[in-house]
């Protein structure tokens, strides 16, 4: 068996790869995204994470009482939340979180002291921000909220579940040194009254009926409910896991499934060229089962060694690749990649498919008479067909007409390439689209729709005249921005408003990124919205703004596309009809902001924007570039293992040719025709595969994206660069081969 | 009559491992164009080495192969292929045709590699083969196949036809007519025909006879009046 192994090394390497490179990249892209569940849901659970918060001004004992009544609930915590600026220059927002006793969405301590419900002059907090600015255990901290100072001391640092993403309201990218939050207990609060503001949950069941149970039982006793899947923190992650899900769910199946078909083919072909040393065992008497047992035995141990080599190195190296980027907008206690027994079933259905494939191609030989084994089998006939009959046929080259009937002959070989360079242009065609519609989706949002120079975010507390007159100073349009719940029938979804008043800073698009006119009495839904909702033009939609219990009706007058933000877009005048509060968020300008404003919390620069999205991204990118990567390697090893298979069958007839006095230029041209030919037909018809994937991609992306598969013809084009230039360089390795083959040893085997 | 191929002290060796294996040990002879040679001896007696070294497939250790003036021996890969595809007409023993051509299609490759106006249908006349034009090999029976050979290898015009046992693989009422075809070749249009075979009766045909053994020549005999082989005793 070593021997034989020696003899067929690079056909017995490429399984071993094949098998590698499959469960490798299946289990490495799986294992990062299952580790971003496995380490999350680990953590919510450790923290025992709330499942809803309920707002309210006025969380009573009455009130808890009517909460724990409700019979789904477990577990309630009331906290206090404010919003503080800590003492530094560069006044960094710390949310404070004074807890009752700190046992739902517990702090999660790294190093110091555990939280301490006696200790009212401690403070726990973010190791983040700690990190940022540099402070330690043991140093003193003060706070500023409503005119109020408190100095503390650290106690400890860690993390907190409701906090693994946590950015300002003006900014995608946390700022650690800007932004923490800090967690003490009640009796740390200068008051002896503790104006409780949320009460977080734990409950049994559904979510969505435990809100309706509360709207239903304690209705206008609280101001809103939070779920789980709806908090901020909570619902950005998730939403980055369902892209890494839904990235992991279909490049590497594509990717394990050409893998494991050439795999097959190989050893099925492998099998085949021993057909005569299984006559010969079988002649000397060998039993079928030791026969079957040694052929058997190659793909299994091949297979096996690369499978758990895949498993073990996969999810060990990938995954690692991903963290790091992610980790500086995520903040999760540990970053380990996890394994799921679906990359361990896969491994197997490889093993086990070719163990099978190696005892059919054992078995259909076994089934021939021992005589006729013996032999080499018989060449398989060429014969005329309708080609031939065309008058053009005899016009052709030589070499067209050879590469057209051995590929005829080699109809099941042909196939295999076919299929093959199918799997690596789709790959490639949809890893590329996905760079595209990454590189549109920044520029359809920062410049075909968004043109202003600086967003200024309003203060909550600051009056409208306060706002006019910044407003006024720096040439800005104000808007309004707020998360809003749309129903349509049965159907309700999350997204977001914005209202427009009079400016030129952001104009809506269609799908096209043409510019679409809203009229001041005009509704209009973004595209993806009204996909969801399964609603169009002339339609009526309920909506309501979350945190008030006013639902609102309206017509539907037209549809806009918008690739990050789904909802609703209307202007001032019909907000005002709808009889709804104007409460302005922001300030956009064409002017580069610099100054502070009382009544402005944060400015952000388009540059800022498009840097945080670029941050943002970069896990996304990174995963692309692997793809690419990945096809191109796959595409090499595809391309080389087959051009391998069928070279050894027609060694004899290049040797052939070779002696006639064809030049080894002349031969490589002929294999390199079929090898194009093949990788022409592959890579047309995975032209509209890959186009079927990105689709299912994008449409998987979450709720709130929405891009448009698209094939540029930037992409083909490298595309076809790269397929056909590995199609080419597979070609030259060949032609080492053919310069090296020995004509007198090749000639003389019989026929 | 004109010498067209000289060999001149020619040596060949092997080596496997520390063992150095003679394969052609100091051979002198030549033959002149038009003749019908036939090389005799046992197996492993080196006549496929003499074979390939005169057909271009193999390399000299020391010594000259002169044909038609020039010096193969100093050749490099791609002369060598050039001197093969114009020089050197073989035909082999298992005929080694294209699966994947035609009769036909198989003689008219030929124009891809040599500039010789190949008319395919009437040299697979001259082999009386011209309604099988449009089969493939095997469709072919093995006499049939040799003669689309022989046919292959005439139609280039080469210096020699080069015939490692071809008749090995076909029954001798077959064997005989291709036999026969070659000295048709030699006698009737001028081609210089180079036969190897372990068959000594064939010697009574051949214009020279060139025995070796063991790598050396063992005797160069020229038959003033060689038979016809269709009258030799099989």
């Amino acid at each position: 068996m070593l021997r034989d192994i020696r003899k067929h090394k690079t056909q017995f390497l490429s399984i071993f790869l094949m098998a590698f490179l499959g469960v490798f990249v299946f289990a490495g892209v799986g294992g990062e995204s299952v580790g971003l569940e496995v380490n999350s849901n680990e953590y919510y659970n450790d923290t025992n994470l709330a499942d809803g918060w309920i707002y309210s001004a006025n969380l009573d004992d009455d009130f808890l009482d009517d909460v724990l009544s409700l019979s789904p609930t477990t577990q309630i915590e009331r906290q206090l939340i404010i919003d503080s600026v800590a003492d530094f220059s560069n006044d960094p927002e710390i949310a404070l979180h004074f807890v009752e006793n700190n046992t739902i969405s517990m702090f999660y301590l790294v190093e110091g002291e555990p939280l301490d419900m006696n200790d009212s002059d401690g403070v726990w907090i973010d190791k983040s921000f700690a990190d940022a600015v540099g402070l330690k255990v043991g140093d003193n901290i003060t706070f500023e909220f409503n005119g109020i100072k408190i100095e503390k001391t650290i106690r400890g640092l860690g993390y907190s579940p409701e906090y693994v993403y946590h950015a300002s309201k003006s900014s995608v990218i946390p700022d650690f040194s800007k932004l923490g939050f800090a967690y003490m207990s009640y009796k740390a609060f200068p008051m002896d009254d503790v104006p409780y503001n949320v009460l977080n949950v734990k409950f049994d069941g559904n979510a969505s009926e435990y809100n309706d149970l509360l709207s239903d039982k304690l209705d206008g006793k609280y101001n809103s409910f939070v779920e789980r899947s709806q908090h901020t923190s909570v619902s950005q992650f998730s939403e980055e896991m369902n892209q890494h899900e839904m990235m992991a769910g279909i490049f590497p199946v594509v990717f394990i499934l050409i893998a494991m078909l050439i795999l097959l083919t190989t050893m099925t072909r492998i099998i085949a060229h021993q057909r005569t040393q299984i006559g010969i065992l079988k002649a000397c008497g060998f039993k079928d089962r030791s026969i079957m047992f040694h052929y058997i035995s190659y793909g299994f141990w091949l297979v096996l060694a690369g499978s758990i080599l895949g498993l073990i190195i996969g999810p060990m190296t990938l995954p690692n690749l991903f963290y790091p980027s992610m980790s500086s907008t995520y903040i999760l206690p540990s970053w380990n990649p996890a394994w799921s027994m679906d990359f361990v079933y896969v491994a197997l259905a490889m093993i086990i498919m070719s163990v099978a494939v190696s005892y059919y191609a054992v078995k259909s030989i076994f089934n021939e008479n021992p005589a006729d084994t013996i032999k080499p089998k018989v060449p398989k006939v060429s014969t005329s067909g309708i080609m031939e009959r065309l008058g053009f046929f005899k016009h052709l080259s030589f070499n067209a007409r050879w590469n057209y009937r051995d590929a005829k002959r080699n109809k099941f070989r042909a196939l295999m390439t076919i299929i093959g360079v199918i799997g690596c242009t789709a790959l490639l065609i949809s890893a590329f689209g996905m760079y595209d519609g990454m590189s549109d989706l920044k520029e359809w949002e920062f410049n075909q729709i968004n043109h202003y120079d600086s967003k200024l975010t309003i203060d909550e507390e600051a009056g409208i005249s306060e706002i006019d007159d910044v407003a006024d100073e720096v040439g800005g349009d104000v808007i309004m921005e707020s998360a809003i719940e749309i129903e349509s029938g049965s159907v309700k979804k999350s997204g977001s408003l914005l209202v427009l008043n009079q400016t030129d800073l952001i104009t809506p698009t269609d799908y096209d990124w043409n510019r679409i006119e809203i009229a001041d009495d005009e509704v209009s839904i973004s595209q993806k919205m009204a996909d969801m909702l399964d609603v169009g033009v002339g339609d009526t939609i309920k909506w309501h703004i979350m945190g008030s219990d006013k639902w609102i009706e309206v017509t539907i007058d037209k549809i806009h596309a918008d690739p990050t933000s789904q909802g609703l877009i209307m202007s001032l005048d019909k907000l005002e009809d709808l009889d709804l509060n104007y409460t302005p968020t922001s300030i956009v300008t064409a002017e580069h902001v610099d100054k502070n404003y009382s009544a402005i919390k944060a400015t952000n620069s388009m540059k800022d924007m498009t840097s945080s999205w670029d941050e943002l991204t970069e896990a996304m990118w990174l995963l692309i570039y692997i793809l690419i990567f990945f096809a191109s390697l796959l595409a090499v090893v595809v391309l080389y293992n087959l051009g391998l298979l069928s070279f050894t069958e027609i060694e004899r007839e290049i040797a052939t040719l070779k002696v006639l006095g064809f030049k080894t230029g002349a031969l490589r041209k002929l294999l390199l025709t079929q090898n194009l030919w093949f990788t022409a037909i592959g890579f047309i018809l995975g032209i509209p595969i890959g186009y079927y994937i990105l689709k299912i991609m994008w449409e998987s992306s979450g709720d709130s994206f929405y891009i448009l598969p698209s094939i540029s013809p930037m992409n083909l084009i490298i595309t076809a660069i790269i397929t056909f230039s590995l199609s080419i360089l597979v070609n030259l390795l060949f032609s080492r081969k053919i310069k090296k083959l020995d004509m007198v040893e090749s000639l003389k085997s019989g026929e | 009559m004109n010498t067209i191929i000289e060999f001149k002290n020619v040596n060949k060796e092997y080596k496997s491992g520390d063992h150095i294996l003679k394969a052609m040990d100091n051979v002198n002879f030549t033959i002149d164009e038009g003749e019908f040679v036939v090389i005799l001896g046992p197996s492993g007696a080196g006549k496929s080495t003499l074979l390939n070294l005169l057909g271009g497939l193999d390399t000299v250790t020391s010594g000259e192969i002169v044909v038609k003036g020039n010096h193969v021996e100093n050749f490099s890969d791609d002369e060598l292929t050039s001197y093969r595809a114009k020089n050197v007409g073989f035909i082999f023993q298992f005929y080694n045709l294209i699966p994947n051509l035609t009769a036909l299609e198989n003689i008219e490759l030929m124009k891809d590699i040599v500039d010789v106006n190949i008319d395919g249908l009437s040299v697979l006349d001259s082999v009386g083969l011209k309604n099988h034009a449009d089969q493939f090999p095997s469709q072919l029976s093995g006499g049939e196949q040799q003669r689309v050979s022989i046919a292959r290898a005439v139609a280039k015009q080469p210096t020699m036809l080069l015939c490692d046992e071809p008749t090995g693989a076909l029954d001798s009422k077959t064997g005989v007519l291709i036999l026969n075809l070659l000295q048709d070749m030699s006698n009737n249009k001028g081609t210089t025909v180079i036969i190897v075979t372990h068959n000594a009766i064939l010697a009574e045909a051949a214009d020279k006879v060139i025995r070796i053994k063991n790598g050396q020549i063992e005797s160069i005999i020229i038959n003033e009046n060689p038979r016809k082989v269709t009258d030799l005793e099989w």
